[in-house]
């Protein structure tokens, strides 16, 4: 299209009034391009070292070798990442009577102490499965990772007695309107979806729902289609 | 269009076979991985290629004579099958023999009169019998090279595989069709198939299994096997065709196949609404937990699928009466097992972090914790989360996902794969063990089942 090089700024009109006429566009600036492609610089694999571990032989014939070459006779082991997969079973979920249970326990422990001696991820180990870390191991002694909702020491109360899931059935059938699922968890210190297990009101759901279809059945095309695909696609997270 | 996803629904678990086509089952599981195929035909399978088999042989097909022995093996079933069969009149004047007309004596004198007319097909032209005669199988091209093709084994002679390739809709008389080695092939595959499914994934749910013995050794899947293996059909069965043809009467296009199809849920206690549980499935059901056809009439026009499925069938049941044990077992090996079957694309499962949950309190585990391994770009367009579920200390499982929640149930999902996909390390089929010394024999991982929600 034209001879100048991408990294050049497209640059404005001088005069500011040309420049209201112009769409607003983004530009790229040689100060961001050489900042992103300063990112993409990953240093290589520690399998891929060749200093570290040179060939002697080699070396001492060829006068100065290749920089680009590899010298090392190793097997250059940096697969890329992958999710788990579900044929390696966790030992936690292996019969006492497997003797993989052992080993695991053994290989991981082993494997752990050595990555974190030497700094270097497990990746670069022969043998280690595909979905191992790139980054270091944790330590065994460390915290771990946040939970994604909720806190870690969730736990059931079990405090209703029978007088109060009868007060619950009361209100609830009394006036479900008063007595929504939330205002009845939050007053008995529950979840809703006990209150539900508790007493239904089928007749304030049937209304609910219909209100609901009624304002589905308001929706247009591009709405439904993408309220269909939004299904569709969580139908596939349980595959 | 109101869908109620997960929640509240009377079951949970895995719909495979009912979520996706049941082609895509036998596409998964078709890849081959198949040994090299013998494509040469001999010239010593033309020439005088008539099957010698062993003096005690066991089988009862009336071809298998020996020079060796004088009288011909008759099986003692013969007069039985005579009264059974319902096509009285071509059997009166057919023989399974291939050298008809010999000079052998009967076996006994009140049969002489009938075997003499059985033995009487000389004068029968090809075109007046409803499959070609066991004696054109010797001189069938197509017959000698699918027997190298599939690298039979020579114990297993020209005529019985020309028998497998007649379905009974082109021959109804059983003796000359291929339904009785094909129950028998049924049958044996059905034992190798479960057999290697239960002892190698022992806490596979019922569901999968189902499926996964369709995706081996179902309609399609066998059809398939036959059309790889390169099985013609006929245009219109018949005396005078080539014998290496698969013999049948066609469906003709468009015609209604249905009407054999099951009706209503197949149980005995139907007028009170009971449904078709999975339960059920195994006490009523067939191997593949579809509900039993109702048997058609033996000239009725079948699909090819149903025949070509018949002779794959009845393929099995030759070589085991022919060869035995080992080798159809080997048999199985090489064209069954070495397919590629993927189990973990055929769970499907409904409340994932529910199942997880109830599988960890019934096996005494912590609950299930969903923790926040790593993140990228939560703020952006398209963020990715990597979510770990912990029992305790111990990883579970891990999924990655575009929210929180994806990420989240993914990796229940992955937990629950990996517990239903646990692989023994040594396994000893039963099958195997036959013959074994019994102090070798090491039982089986049974485990106690799937989790029910």
């Amino acid at each position: 299209m034209s001879a100048l090089p991408l990294t050049r700024p497209m640059r404005p009109l001088s005069t500011k009034s040309a420049s209201l006429f112009l769409p607003h566009l983004t530009t790229r600036h040689a100060s961001s391009t050489r900042r992103h492609k300063k990112l993409n610089i990953i240093p290589p694999a520690p399998s891929y070292n060749l200093s570290a571990t040179p060939n002697s032989t080699t070396h001492s014939r060829s006068a100065k070798p290749s920089p680009r070459a590899p010298s090392a006779t190793h097997i250059i082991f940096n697969p890329p990442s992958a999710a788990p997969s579900p044929t390696i079973t966790p030992p936690k979920f292996l019969p006492a009577s497997d003797p993989r249970r052992a080993l695991y326990s053994s290989f991981t422990a082993a494997s752990t102490r050595s990555a974190l001696q030497s700094r270097t991820p497990l990746t670069a180990a022969t043998g280690t499965s595909l979905a191992s870390q790139s980054l270091l191991p944790a330590r065994p002694s460390a915290n771990l990772p946040p939970p994604v909702r909720g806190s870690d020491t969730y736990e059931k109360k079990y405090h209703l007695t029978d007088a109060d899931i009868a007060e619950i059935r009361k209100l609830r059938t009394e006036d479900p309107y008063t007595w929504t699922r939330w205002r009845l968890a939050e007053k008995f210190g529950c979840s809703q979806f006990f209150v539900s297990l508790v007493v239904k009101a089928p007749e304030k759901a049937a209304e609910v729902e219909a209100s609901h279809q009624a304002a589905r059945d308001r929706w247009g095309n591009r709405k439904r289609m993408a309220d269909e695909d939004r299904k569709r696609r969580m139908a596939s997270w349980g595959r | 269009t109101h869908y109620r996803l997960g929640k509240n629904l009377p079951f949970s678990g895995i719909l495979f076979r009912n979520s996706r086509s049941a082609l895509m089952d036998q596409a998964i599981a078709v890849i081959p991985r198949t040994t090299p195929l013998m494509m040469a035909v001999l010239a010593f399978q033309f020439a005088g290629c008539e099957y010698q088999p062993p003096a005690g042989d066991q089988t009862c097909f009336g071809y298998l004579t020996t020079p060796r022995t004088q009288f011909r093996p008759q099986c003692p079933l013969r007069p039985l099958q005579h009264h059974l069969s319902p096509y009285q009149q071509p059997h009166s004047c057919r023989s399974q023999s291939t050298s008809a007309g010999d000079t052998f004596p009967p076996l006994d004198a009140d049969e002489s009169t009938e075997l003499s007319q059985r033995d009487d097909d000389v004068s029968i032209p090809p075109e007046a019998l409803p499959s070609p005669p066991p004696s054109a199988a010797l001189k069938s091209a197509k017959l000698a090279a699918l027997h190298a093709r599939l690298s039979l084994p020579p114990r297993l002679p020209i005529q019985t595989l020309a028998r497998a390739l007649v379905h009974e809709s082109a021959d109804p008389d059983p003796n000359f069709n291929n339904t009785s080695l094909a129950i028998l092939g049924s049958n044996l595959l059905g034992l190798y198939t479960s057999e290697y499914l239960l002892c190698n994934y022992p806490r596979l749910p019922i569901s999968v299994l189902f499926a996964a013995q369709s995706a081996y050794v179902g309609t399609k899947a066998l059809a398939l096997m036959a059309k790889e293996w390169g099985i013609e059909s006929v245009a219109e069965p018949g005396g005078e065709v080539d014998p290496g043809l698969l013999q049948y009467r066609r469906l003709a296009a468009g015609a209604a196949w249905g009407e054999f199809a099951p009706r209503g849920t197949g149980r005995p206690n139907e007028q009170k609404g009971w449904r078709r549980g999975i339960t059920s499935k195994i006490v009523y059901d067939d191997q593949f937990g579809d509900m039993r056809m109702t048997t058609p009439e033996p000239s009725q026009p079948v699909p090819l699928d149903i025949a070509a499925e018949s002779f794959v069938r009845a393929l099995m049941g030759a070589t085991y009466l022919h060869c035995g044990r080992a080798t159809t077992k080997r048999f199985f090996a090489s064209h069954w097992l070495s397919r590629t079957l993927d189990l973990s694309k055929m769970f499907e499962f409904r409340t994932p972090t529910v199942d997880l949950s109830k599988l960890c309190a019934r096996e005494g585990f912590e609950p299930p914790v969903a923790r926040l391994i790593s993140e990228t770009g939560r703020a952006s367009r398209h963020p990715v989360f990597v979510v770990g579920v912990y029992s305790g200390r111990d990883k579970l499982g891990e999924g990655a996902g575009g929210s929180l929640d994806e990420a989240r149930v993914r990796a229940a999902v992955m937990a629950l794969k990996s517990w239903y996909l646990y692989k023994p390390l040594d396994v000893t089929l039963p099958s195997d063990a036959e013959g074994m010394e019994p102090t070798k024999w090491k039982p089986n991982l049974v485990d106690i089942g799937e989790v029910i929600v």
